[in-house]
């Protein structure tokens, strides 16, 4: 761990000691001595930063904005992590497998990944959601707990084809190599070759790719709330900022808070998604 | 003596974008057990795709294999993929020309070298260990204990060759395929790691196919010695008789390519001048009548086939060396 850490430069600790942090308060966000995130201050309503009783202030309604920022770690990591896991998850196990079984089913694998990259990120999940989170009656709103899962599913979809086409080219790469041919002639399974051989050989690729990934999706949850259709009723960075949208000139704290955890937040995830690609290509080299 | 590996006509096509590629066009090959035999021809001649197919490691989807190979008896052509691979390792193994790239890079040795033994021989984990260190002494390499924790980007080509021999003769296969074992290693470790092949083919009593482009490499190696052109078999013969009476020009050009000491210092070394025909478009005639210093009218429109000479020595050539027909030499 100790030489792990040698090997980061300096933007690489600060993002991680960010997204640590990040990840303290996901765990401990609800056992904090906070305001409720949920009930408003109606003494305290549109308070700048460092008022009393609200380090970061209140929005308009007199919402915490310390409050919602920590508690809303929660439910938006959660969605970046559990997308960006189980997207890649098939992502990969789809792209690997086609990689290696070639000819017609790599093909119309490779057109499903290509058709779906083509649609923008935003665009695809907006189009998703807006279908599958539209309640048959419109008195009837949706449950929030069934809009998260929504909102999920739409993300996995976003992120499948774009981890799975990384899956896939790295597993070309390395699937004609002379030590699968090795493997192979000395009675080796198709199962423990993927599994033993080309798995392992892949897997830095598509690490690299998974933190780029959740920072996709963070951005994408909160640009969802913005358009409206994304957590509307709960507590997400995204229902942040979607919430004070049309508030933003009376308390621009309650814009600028949100943005600015969320963009730390993504550009922490990028860096440290860039700095492992970066020690990839050194490694690649040196093989 | 009984013969345990026999290719007949075997033929391999690649279905490419400029047509179909012949790479194998109708090899006629009988191994006999406990015999080294070595197949030699220049780069392009068709050997490695030939072991290649021989085995059955040939799976692109643009590949077509035709003609029976028989192995052990059984009849591998006409066998499933899962039949054939029960025989790799533990009937045949190969071992590949470039030790770089023939061995995962993120796993180490141990379990590269363990896992044929646990999946293949159902070995426990501390058979496989034991039984690992031990092929590896049988290769020769100090410190066997050591070198089961290492990566393969720690060790040098000599020592991987050495490693990617111990993979292949771990499951004490009947027969072994050395695709140009030695090309990608410099010349002192060749000569070890030749050395190394034959006395472990004699410990292990084991066939070996040796693929090579080096007629020095088969002169002291092999028994019998089959000389590929153009994905064919040009000439064939016991070793000692090749070498005293080549019948086949291409045979004696290869052999003349050989640099030796006794060249003056700075002078051209000898080559075979031009290429070998294109393999999607292969000419009428012999395929090296183009680049052969004896080549007559007939060798550019007729086909030869192969001719039996005494001792067992077999030929391609409408007029072998050694030949008293009168040849003008062009």
């Amino acid at each position: 761990m100790r030489k792990l850490w040698s090997t980061f430069n300096l933007p690489t600790k600060i993002s991680v000691v960010w997204v640590a942090l990040v990840f303290f308060f996901v765990l401990t966000g609800s056992f904090l001595p906070l305001p409720d995130p949920t009930e408003f201050d109606p003494d305290a309503s549109g308070v700048g930063l460092f008022s009393s009783g609200h380090l970061l202030g209140t929005d308009i309604n007199g919402y915490d904005l310390l409050s919602n920022v920590i508690n809303g770690a929660r439910i938006s990591i959660l969605i970046a992590l559990v997308s960006v896991g189980v997207g890649g998850l098939i992502g990969s196990a789809i792209g690997i497998g086609s990689a290696y079984v070639r000819g017609k089913v790599d093909l119309v694998v490779n057109l499903f990944f290509n058709i779906l990259l083509s649609i923008p990120n935003l665009v695809l999940g907006l189009a998703l959601v807006a279908i599958l989170a539209t309640s048959v009656d419109p008195s009837i709103p949706i449950d929030p707990n069934r809009r998260v899962f929504i909102i999920i599913f739409s993300l996995t979809v976003v992120i499948i084809p774009i981890l799975g086409r990384i899956a896939r080219g790295a597993t070309l790469s390395w699937v004609n190599r002379e030590f699968i041919v090795a493997a192979r002639s000395m009675g080796m399974k198709d199962r423990h070759i993927i599994f033993k051989h080309i798995v392992p050989n892949v897997l830095p690729a598509i690490y690299a790719v998974i933190f780029l990934a959740i920072g996709v999706v963070i951005v994408a949850e909160g640009a969802l709330s913005l358009l409206g259709v994304g957590i509307i009723d709960g507590v997400s960075w995204g229902a942040m900022i979607g919430r004070v949208a049309g508030d933003f000139t009376y308390a621009p704290q309650s814009m600028y808070v949100p943005v600015i955890v969320l963009a730390l937040t993504v550009i922490a995830f990028n860096q440290i998604g860039d700095h492992l690609r970066s020690q990839l290509d050194s490694r690649e080299g040196k093989i | 003596m009984s013969s345990i590996l026999k290719l007949e006509n075997l033929k391999v096509r690649f279905s490419t974008h400029r047509g179909q590629l012949e790479a194998v066009r109708g090899v006629d090959l009988d191994v006999q057990a406990g015999t080294s035999i070595g197949i030699v021809g220049e780069s392009g001649s068709g050997k490695t795709v030939m072991s290649r197919a021989a085995m059955g490691l040939l799976t692109g989807s643009n590949v077509t294999r035709e003609g029976r190979v028989t192995f052990d008896g059984k009849v591998l052509s006409d066998m499933s993929r899962e039949e054939v691979r029960n025989e790799f390792g533990t009937g045949m193994a190969m071992i590949f020309q470039d030790p770089m790239t023939a061995l995962n890079p993120v796993r180490r040795i141990g379990s590269q070298l363990q896992e044929s033994l646990r999946i293949r021989l159902g070995m426990s984990r501390k058979e496989a260990k034991a039984r690992s260190i031990e092929l590896l002494t049988l290769v020769r390499i100090p410190e066997p204990k050591q070198m089961l924790r290492k990566f393969p980007s720690q060790l040098s080509g000599g020592m991987r060759q050495r490693i990617m021999i111990a993979i292949a003769i771990s499951c004490n296969p009947k027969l072994l395929f050395a695709d140009e074992p030695t090309t990608a290693l410099d010349v002192t470790v060749q000569a070890q790691i030749l050395e190394l092949l034959t006395d472990l083919r004699q410990k292990l009593n084991m066939t070996m196919v040796l693929v090579t482009h080096d007629l020095g490499v088969v002169a002291g190696n092999t028994d019998y010695v089959a000389v590929m052109y153009a994905g064919e078999i040009v000439e064939q013969a016991p070793t000692a008789e090749l070498f005293a009476n080549m019948k086949m020009p291409y045979t004696e050009a290869l052999f003349k390519s050989i640099p030796n000491i006794q060249m003056k210092a700075g002078s051209r070394l000898p080559v075979i001048e031009g290429r070998l025909p294109d393999p999607t478009d292969r000419p009428p005639g012999c395929g090296f009548a183009a680049r052969c210093n004896y080549a007559q009218d007939k060798c550019f429109t007729d086909h030869p086939e192969l001719e039996k000479a005494k001792d067992g020595h077999l030929y391609r050539c409408w007029f072998p060396l050694g030949d008293s027909i009168q040849r003008k030499v062009s």
